[in-house]
């Protein structure tokens, strides 16, 4: 009951704050929000005490947590249920939507002066799609939400986004829906050659994994080919390269608190649905197809970190170092070894936080200066000394300095991808060659921070520049409190996801 | 046993010491200096403690090896642990640390309070952290563990090298130290995942209980896979097809990386000098004693994995030598006060590094040991000329200052004494024992390591000469002659917070040296070779047996696996007699040079006799010039063709897709052209059109 | 004897070619209409033929349907031309074209 209650509590907020005079509805919005954070505290304090050995949602879904599962449709001669649940793999994600959720929406009341409620309701709006989407175990209850993600975004973006937030907001929601298309043609392609006749992700799972004499197509089986657009669907929400220019853009014109859920929670989705589908219910094929997939992801990590390098635009530099971020995952994903599944999972929580962290510590610089160009400003740790401090704490973190999430996400990563057998004798090159993305994840921020924070005050905008205020500060001092406390205790997230990823890993390092 | 348990709080206190001052420190009397007092001052004691437990004066046990903290358990994966290794290694470096910073704390109090400085709460919180990393690095069981500290006590290295931040200078060179020591660190990444998935362990020594061993380490395994072919468990080999040598041999080089970074070797090294642009008592603390110190430590830590591998040693003994020399020609034609000691840490690290090579574990703890004592005097002597001097580090504006500030001078005179070599102070045993150690195992080595040992033992003596020059050039300059400008005339006095730590560490460069007089020892056949006996351990039982880091059992494996053995030309007591006659002689045949060029009252450069050699010097052999082109000639210009390219072509494609969409959607809305005649026609025809093709497929005509 | 069904579907037919003829090659809004009308009868036509054909009433019934909507059609088909008179001064339908794109 506790995940309905979730999704009614937050669709039932974003109504009410709808309606809501502007004065007060970010205030009431924050307090609306409070009410999933409670909750899925709780449902992790559970998590964390009792469900333990709480294995894979798709793979043994005798053992989910917090599970419903009630018929809902008949779409022919598939039955669709209303089926719900969480395991280990979409319970810290959740906790991660939850409070980047809350944190977001208080950062945004500074910035965001004008309809305010419409505003703070479509954040709630997307906050119960995102909820769905981390909990929903049927694939036609999962789309519904996963589509419904984009409506608010499209919204967030295209109304109180910058100057060019129309083609930004378009290009956003082309994208991924025309990927969401090819992705949903691999998926049925699937399900209409395997004898499936329930849309719920463990039916689909199992069929999927047992399915034996797919039809052929020009020499490739048709696993491969709906692994392929799959893949390519989930790649462009993760982005990997190509498949990633709608995220700068979308970045950059997204007013601050919707670019910290979009890097925070949404990027995520990519790759969790990775995660579900291709990488649990065609792990044979992601299995073959490890060493190409890998080589997918290191160079968006290197690509990545390398045009972050030439960006002068501090959200373009977060941006880009995110395509570096995410590519990291796809490396854990494909060595299927418990470090390296579990580090990407972690990774995506890690990044959340991080990225949520940085986004907003440019947000309140933004707010201040009314500028985000590296070269417009420099010095400002002379007149806003703690959101520095936070901004060189959350770059280090960045930077993945040791001790918080992000080193403990790419340390688990490296560790799992180094001897993995799906990568046999090109694991330690494709590992090595991935790492070199933390010598330039440090080039281009401690170049923005010299540049920006130290040296004598200057700035090119004609506004006033104080140390922001505390609603601005705190959440950003929140984020920092977790990331740190992630990378002292990682088994806070790794235990849970671990034990829910053992399954596909089947041991090894 | 009982020091040991309080072993954490070691690290633990100046941590909380970080925490007071960075959130009380503006409440605080002095910025929350004494809270960082107190704690590194507690540490101290309790590092006391633990090295006479490590003697064995007290307490049961003489060594500790435990994990105190698992960071992963993992499900079915390998477990990460965060544990406390302490042995005598440990123990001697948890002395230093705390010894050094105690005393930096205490000098910060008049080269930092006394001057006014805003952000003090900063400033200490750094050092505290910064001490509480190095501990941590240092008490550290295992790799993971050490290259976490090693990471944190870069970041502290960036904080406080940057600490004058609204100065154009420092958050450049924090960037610098930070970037450069990154590329190592990159290095030691790879090293440290690649040593883990190698032997599925981290841990520098084996953990036993009840004498069993229940967790190896990796230089143990490491060992048994080449002494005793035990290559089996070790699947990696096969992965990447490579015999075991040849793999450890790419691993140490990989953590290699790391140690050349943080220990400023070549090329690696230039951010030291600019390092020098943080305050003072930084650069004592940081960039001379400890943490530049962490990576020849490593070395030492995990002796056992790179006595195994001849080409490893080989290498670190090159760059040794090399870096020994290198960076005394550059410290020759320095002008800047701090920029002369800058090279001279570089180039003493070298003789670090050279000694670690040519299997003189011994004498390189003994050098590092040493060298923190007497390059701390130096730092803080140099930052209490710089107080004086109201902060203008130029030599050149200096003179004469010997009378008129006798406590800096007389502990100053006796760092350089040291530094330069010169007997019997501190510098001259150990440095002598380096080149000794270089020399005979020059003699007798075999694998090729021979001929190497040779050249890099002639880098470190020419350097020695070197080191006597530059070092009393720099003496003559700041306090001889006559005061060359008004604020030498008139230096403002110092504090007690300064001359205290200058008289201890003044005292203790003069005297370190005698715990291991190991030329002595051999002549008159006293057994006070202490720190050698220290090192080795009891040669049955005890901690050796235990945890398989005694110098008896590195000297076992280098002499048997890497093949470094013994060649004594003159014999044995010439060649001790000879090798240390040579470097005091050139020591002192530097320090004469300096005195004739520069000791008079108006002493003028000569560095223009160099001509174009000088040229080079001034600009660090354009070191600094290729690795900033590097940085901003070819990566950054690659980043932006990079960037050309995904906004032009990537982003182009779908931009491409939109266009034509949108064009095509231009064209085809022609056909909607509002008369109602034309619509009633197209559907006409269309109808029509249906009909004939229904026709046709069903068969009508 | 009943006349045979076929001359009344010719008979329906060449009523639709009329009013279709009128509706392409009219540009007379009131003409217009009535071509509408024409075919709309060929329809009815049809209808009542093939009810008498088949002896069910159904296809009557559907007649009185189609000449209610002819009704309102023509109805709303004045509206609409008094309107685009209003607006154009004309009841030209190809002068009507601001609709488009």
């Amino acid at each position: 009951m506790l995940v309905e209650t979730l999704l009614l509590v937050t669709l039932l907020g974003a109504g009410i704050v709808m309606l809501a005079p502007d004065r007060f509805a970010g205030k009431l919005a924050a307090g609306i929000s409070v009410i999933p954070v409670a909750l899925t505290t709780y449902m992790y304090y559970v998590f964390l005490t009792d469900y333990n050995g709480a294995g894979n949602a798709l793979l043994s879904p005798g053992e989910v947590a917090f599970g419903t599962q009630i018929p809902w449709l008949n779409l022919g001669e598939y039955t669709v249920q209303y089926y719900v649940g969480l395991d280990g793999v979409s319970m810290p994600l959740l906790a991660l939507t939850t409070i980047l959720t809350t944190l977001a929406i208080v950062s945004a009341w500074t910035p965001i002066d004008e309809r305010q409620s419409q505003f703070y309701g479509l954040m709630l709006l997307m906050e119960v799609s995102l909820i769905g989407v981390f909990t929903a175990l049927d694939f036609f209850l999962w789309f519904v939400f996963w589509e419904g993600v984009l409506i608010p975004m499209y919204f967030l973006i295209g109304v109180w986004g910058g100057p060019r937030r129309k083609y930004a907001a378009i290009k956003f929601f082309v994208y991924t829906n025309v990927a969401s298309l090819v992705m949903f043609a691999g998926l049925f392609a699937l399900v209409f050659a395997t004898d499936v006749t329930t849309l719920s992700l463990p039916a689909m799972a199992t069929a999927f994994r047992g399915a034996t004499g797919l039809p052929t197509f020009a020499g490739y089986s048709l696993a491969t080919i709906s692994f392929v657009l799959m893949f390519i669907g989930f790649a462009v929400k993760v982005p990997v390269f190509p498949l990633h220019t709608w995220l700068p853009d979308a970045h950059v014109e997204a007013p601050t608190p919707v670019s910290v859920m979009l890097a925070g929670v949404l990027l995520k989705m990519g790759t969790y649905a990775l995660l579900r589908f291709n990488f649990t219910m065609l792990e044979a094929t992601a299995r073959q197809l490890a060493v190409p997939l890998a080589i997918v992801g290191v160079v968006s990590v290197i690509y990545g970190a390398m045009l972050a390098l030439a960006q002068r635009d501090l959200k373009r530099i977060v941006a880009y170092s995110s395509i570096s971020s995410m590519g990291y995952v796809i490396l854990g994903l494909v060595a299927f070894t418990p470090l390296g599944m579990g580090g990407a999972t972690f990774q995506m929580v890690a990044h959340g936080l991080i990225s949520g962290l940085m986004f907003m510590t440019v947000g309140v610089i933004y707010n201040t200066t009314h500028t985000r160009m590296v070269g417009d400003m420099s010095g400002l740790a002379d007149r806003m000394p703690w959101t520095v401090g936070i901004f060189v704490a959350a770059a280090f973190g960045y930077m993945g300095l040791p001790l918080m999430a992000g080193f403990a996400a790419e340390f688990f990563i490296f560790q799992g991808a180094f001897n993995a057998a799906t990568l046999g004798a090109s694991a330690p090159v494709l590992t090595s060659l991935a790492m070199f993305g933390i010598v330039i994840v440090a080039g281009y921020l401690l170049w923005a921070m010299q540049r920006t924070l130290f040296g004598g005050f200057n700035l090119e905008t004609d506004y006033e520049v104080g140390p922001a205020a505390v609603h601005d500060v705190a959440p950003l001092a929140v984020l920092l409190l977790l990331v740190i406390a992630l990378g002292v205790a990682p088994d806070l997230s790794l235990d849970m996801i671990q034990h829910a990823v053992a399954p596909l890993t089947g041991g090894g390092a | 046993m009982a020091a040991f348990t309080y072993a954490p709080a070691i690290v633990l206190l100046p941590f909380v010491s970080f925490l007071v001052a960075l959130f009380l420190g503006d409440r605080m009397p002095k910025g929350g200096a004494l809270a960082g007092i107190a704690a590194t001052g507690l540490s101290l004691v309790l590092s006391i403690w633990v090295a006479l437990d490590v003697a064995g004066f007290v307490g049961s046990s003489t060594s500790y090896n435990e994990f105190i903290y698992t960071w992963v358990a993992g499900v079915d994966s390998i477990t990460l642990r965060f544990g406390l290794l302490l042995d005598p290694l440990s123990a001697l470096m948890l002395l230093i640390v705390t010894l050094i910073a105690f005393l930096v704390h205490i000098f910060s109090l008049g080269y930092m309070n006394d001057e006014g400085e805003t952000g003090l709460p900063r400033y200490y919180a750094g050092l505290g952290l910064f001490t509480a990393s190095m501990l941590g690095f240092v008490v550290a069981n295992n790799l993971l563990m050490a290259f976490i500290f090693f990471e944190l006590v870069g970041l502290c290295s960036y904080l406080l090298i940057g600490f004058w931040f609204r100065e154009d200078g420092p958050p450049s060179a924090a960037k610098k130290a930070f970037l450069v020591t990154r590329f190592g660190d990159y290095f030691f990444l790879i090293g440290v995942v690649g040593i883990i998935a190698t032997f599925g362990t981290g841990l520098f020594a084996p953990i036993r209980e009840g004498g069993q061993v229940v967790e190896q380490s990796f230089p143990a395994l490491a060992e048994a896979a080449i002494v005793d072919g035990a290559t089996g468990p070790i699947a990696m080999l096969e992965t990447v097809g490579m015999g075991p040598q040849a793999w450890f041999t790419v691993l140490g080089l990989l953590v290699l990386g790391g140690v050349i970074g943080k220990s400023a070797q070549f090329p690696l090294h230039t951010w030291l000098p600019d390092a020098m642009e943080g305050p003072t008592p930084v650069s004592a603390l940081i960039h001379a004693a400890t943490m530049v110190a962490a990576g020849v430590y490593l070395v030492a830590r995990m002796y056992g994995f790179y006595a195994i591998s001849p080409t490893a040693l080989a290498v670190i003994a090159l760059v040794g030598g090399f870096t020994a020399l290198f960076a005394a020609t550059m410290g020759v034609v320095k002008q800047e006060l701090k920029q002369v000691l800058a090279y001279s840490t570089i180039s003493q690290y070298g003789y670090m590094m050279l000694a670690l090579g040519s299997g003189g574990y011994v004498a390189a703890v003994f050098h590092l040991t040493t060298h923190a004592v007497f390059k701390a005097l130096l730092f803080l002597g140099a930052g209490s000329v710089i107080i004086a001097m109201h902060h203008n580090e130029n030599m050149w504006d200096m003179g004469g200052l010997k009378d008129r500030m006798p406590v800096t001078y007389w502990t100053f005179l006796s760092g350089s004494l040291a530094l330069a070599g010169i007997v019997p102070f501190a510098g001259f045993w150990s440095k002598d024992e380096v080149l000794y150690e270089a020399l005979i195992h020059g003699f007798g080595s075999s694998n090729g390591l021979g001929p190497v040992y040779l050249l890099a033992y002639t880098f470190g003596l020419l350097a020695v000469f070197m080191t006597g020059f530059y070092t009393f050039r720099m003496v003559y300059l700041t306090f001889h002659g006559e005061p060359r400008t008004d604020i030498a005339r008139d230096p403002v006095s110092v504090g007690w917070n300064v001359k205290g730590p200058l008289s201890v560490l003044g005292v203790l460069a003069a005297t370190v040296g005698f715990i291991n007089m190991a030329p002595v020892a051999k002549l008159t056949g006293a057994h006070i070779d202490f720190l050698h006996k220290w090192l080795n351990g009891p040669d049955e039982g005890g901690w050796p047996a235990a945890l398989n880091t005694g110098f008896h059992h590195y000297e076992v494996l280098l002499k048997d696996v890497a093949g470094v053995g013994v060649g004594e030309p003159l014999g044995s007591i010439g060649t001790l007699l000879g090798s240390a006659a040579l470097s005091l002689a050139l020591a002192l045949a530097g320090l004469l040079v300096a005195r004739s060029l520069y000791s008079g009252p108006e002493p003028v450069e000569h560095t223009d006799k160099l001509g174009g050699v000088k040229t080079i010097l001034m600009h660090n052999y354009y070191q600094d010039e290729y690795q900033v082109w590097l940085a901003t000639g070819l990566t950054y210009p690659v980043a932006r063709a990079m960037d050309k390219f995904d906004q032009g072509v990537v982003d182009g494609v779908v931009n491409g897709v939109s266009s034509v969409s949108l064009f095509g959607g231009r064209r085809a809305r022609r056909i909607q052209s509002g008369v109602v005649s034309n619509y009633a026609t197209l559907l006409t025809l269309g109808l029509v059109l249906l009909l004939v093709v229904f026709g046709l497929a069903g068969g009508w005509f | 004897m009943a006349v045979a069904a076929q001359y009344y579907l010719l008979l329906s037919a060449a009523i639709f070619c009329i009013g279709l003829f009128g509706v392409l090659t009219r540009r007379n809004a009131l003409i217009f209409l009535m071509s509408v009308e024409l075919m709309l009868n060929a329809a009815n036509i049809n209808f009542v033929a093939f009810s008498l054909q088949h002896g069910n009433l159904t296809g009557q019934v559907f007649a009185l349907f189609g000449m209610a909507i002819a009704a309102a059609e023509v109805a709303v088909g004045i509206g609409i031309i008094l309107v685009l008179y209003r607006n154009f001064s004309d009841v030209d339908v190809t002068k009507a074209t601001t609709m488009r794109w």
